[in-house]
């Protein structure tokens, strides 16, 4: 099985073009990435000789840090393509700018395999780690779409501080929480941009729901199932789907295991169906918990952190010396005083103290992963991470 | 820092109220974040701030910052610096 190792920019996708046209199953393995050449070999030994062509393997370790592989059928992952040219309404859209590896599945199926399916021009750059190069770019764009993830907002607003760039009509994001709070920021920075809430999961390969920024007020509405997706909740509120471009199949903690057409595939996120008709998410599977009796959800405790802070905040779990687990706050850059002040009043007059962060604290920058999501195990271990305020329990 | 002063930090600190609105005569009823996990709160505050460690009863006891004093000035933490 053919192996492409990401170099980033041109270069990789010039192979991925000719791995795609070539009947050979291919691999593509992140730049960066903490999996193990043995792991690697491991999981790729285990695809069956039926998917040895005609497909493709992502891998990812997740905000989770266990590492996965999918694999992808390449014809169906096509059909994708064009269904999100339809549903993301890209007919005016002439060029593509990549700033997440092309190893993400979201770059991957809604940028470089829309390229080549749609005949578009993708531009490839370093993303924030060349924000120079990056504003050149998104300078010359001409009726350009941008795929990004919710983290890298605070970062880019502020290269693009002063600027405006026209050129870009489409922004898409995927891959954690969408930026609801910043869209008065962004539409000042894109001003002819439609700006798209995408939801999926590596096992969808990687679509399921699409919303139009304006059409919910809340970060956590993720709109409606594209064409040929189904989404429902078990007993237990667990997100399930069933959709026509997942992958054919997984590798998850040593087991490898084909996905079949009539299971519902878990996404690991909580969620519900609304009246409207739309779906919101209450939040990861492991971000909803309860203390001291009462219902803990993160993504609800960061809307309203959002609310108040511009920088880049955090949520990750501890148990606290009562032996119930509550939640750490971290914020990037240092927030001032005044700042803290501003959040504890609005914790103070928002949510109840089970809901407040055992401590608040920040750090320089938020580590993240290559695919730009936050790195929750090293958050953990940064260093300079200062304690801004702690709950005396 | 007397104790009259680290008292009142405290007391923002854990019920996070304005430092406005401290005062000797403040009761549990006049701060709505003076609940159950804040007379845990406190109690820990406590210890931490003045070295005496509340029992469970003392901690429940307390209904407002008049009886903190009175309960440190027993323990012979003095607040008329």
């Amino acid at each position: 099985m053919r192996i492409i190792k990401e170099t980033g920019g041109p270069e990789t996708a010039r192979v991925l073009d000719q791995a795609w046209s070539a009947p050979e199953t291919f691999a593509l393995l992140p730049t960066k990435t903490s999996l193990t050449a043995e792991w690697v070999e491991q999981a790729l030994g285990a695809i069956p000789l039926e998917l040895q062509s005609g497909h493709f393997c992502l891998f990812t370790s997740g905000t989770t840090g266990d590492p996965k592989m999918v694999v992808g059928e390449r014809r169906r992952s096509e059909k994708l393509a064009c269904v999100l040219h339809a549903v993301q309404d890209s007919e005016p859209v002439k060029e593509t700018i990549g700033t997440l590896p092309l190893s993400y599945c979201f770059a991957f199926v809604n940028q470089w395999l829309w390229s080549r399916v749609s005949q578009r021009k993708m531009i490839h750059t370093h993303g924030l780690g060349r924000p120079d190069l990056l504003l050149d770019v998104l300078a010359q764009a001409q009726q350009a779409m941008l795929c990004l993830v919710g983290a890298q907002v605070p970062t880019l607003m502020e290269h693009c501080a002063g600027r405006c760039f026209p050129g870009i009509i489409r922004i898409h994001f995927a891959g954690g929480r969408f930026p609801q709070e910043r869209l008065l920021d962004l539409a000042r920075v894109f001003p002819s941009a439609e700006i798209f809430n995408n939801y999926g999961c590596a096992e969808a390969m990687p679509r399921l729901t699409i919303r139009r920024a304006g059409e919910a007020e809340v970060a956590t509405n993720i709109g409606r199932p594209i064409p040929g997706v189904e989404l429902a909740t078990d007993d237990s509120f667990a997100l399930v789907f069933r959709s026509s471009y997942r992958a054919v199949a997984q590798l998850e903690n040593g087991v490898f295991r084909r996905i079949t057409e009539e299971e519902w595939v878990p996404t690991g996120d909580l969620g519900h169906r609304l009246p409207t008709g739309d779906w919101e998410l209450q939040g990861r599977a492991n971000e909803v918990f309860k203390r001291y009796g009462e219902k803990i959800a993160i993504p609800q405790i960061l809307t309203m952190v959002n609310r108040q802070w511009r920088g880049s905040a955090l949520l990750y779990r501890e148990t606290d010396a009562m032996g119930e687990e509550g939640v750490v706050l971290v914020l990037s850059p240092g927030p001032t005083e005044s700042h803290v002040r501003a959040l504890l009043q609005a914790f103070r007059k928002e949510q109840p103290r089970s809901h407040w962060p055992l401590r608040i604290e920040s750090v320089a920058a938020i580590p993240t992963l290559p695919n730009g999501k936050p790195d929750g195990k090293a958050l953990r271990q940064s260093p300079g991470l200062q304690v801004h305020w702690r709950q005396r329990i | 820092m007397t104790n009259l002063e680290k008292l009142k930090s405290l007391i923002v600190d854990v019920f996070l109220i304005d430092p406005s609105e401290f005062r000797l005569d403040l009761r549990r009823e006049d701060v709505d974040t003076w609940d159950s996990l804040g007379v845990v709160s406190i109690g820990v505050g406590i210890e931490e701030t003045f070295g005496y460690h509340p029992t469970p009863d003392e901690a429940r006891a307390l209904r407002g910052v008049q009886d903190i004093v009175t309960l440190l000035t027993s323990k012979g933490i003095a607040f008329h610096e």
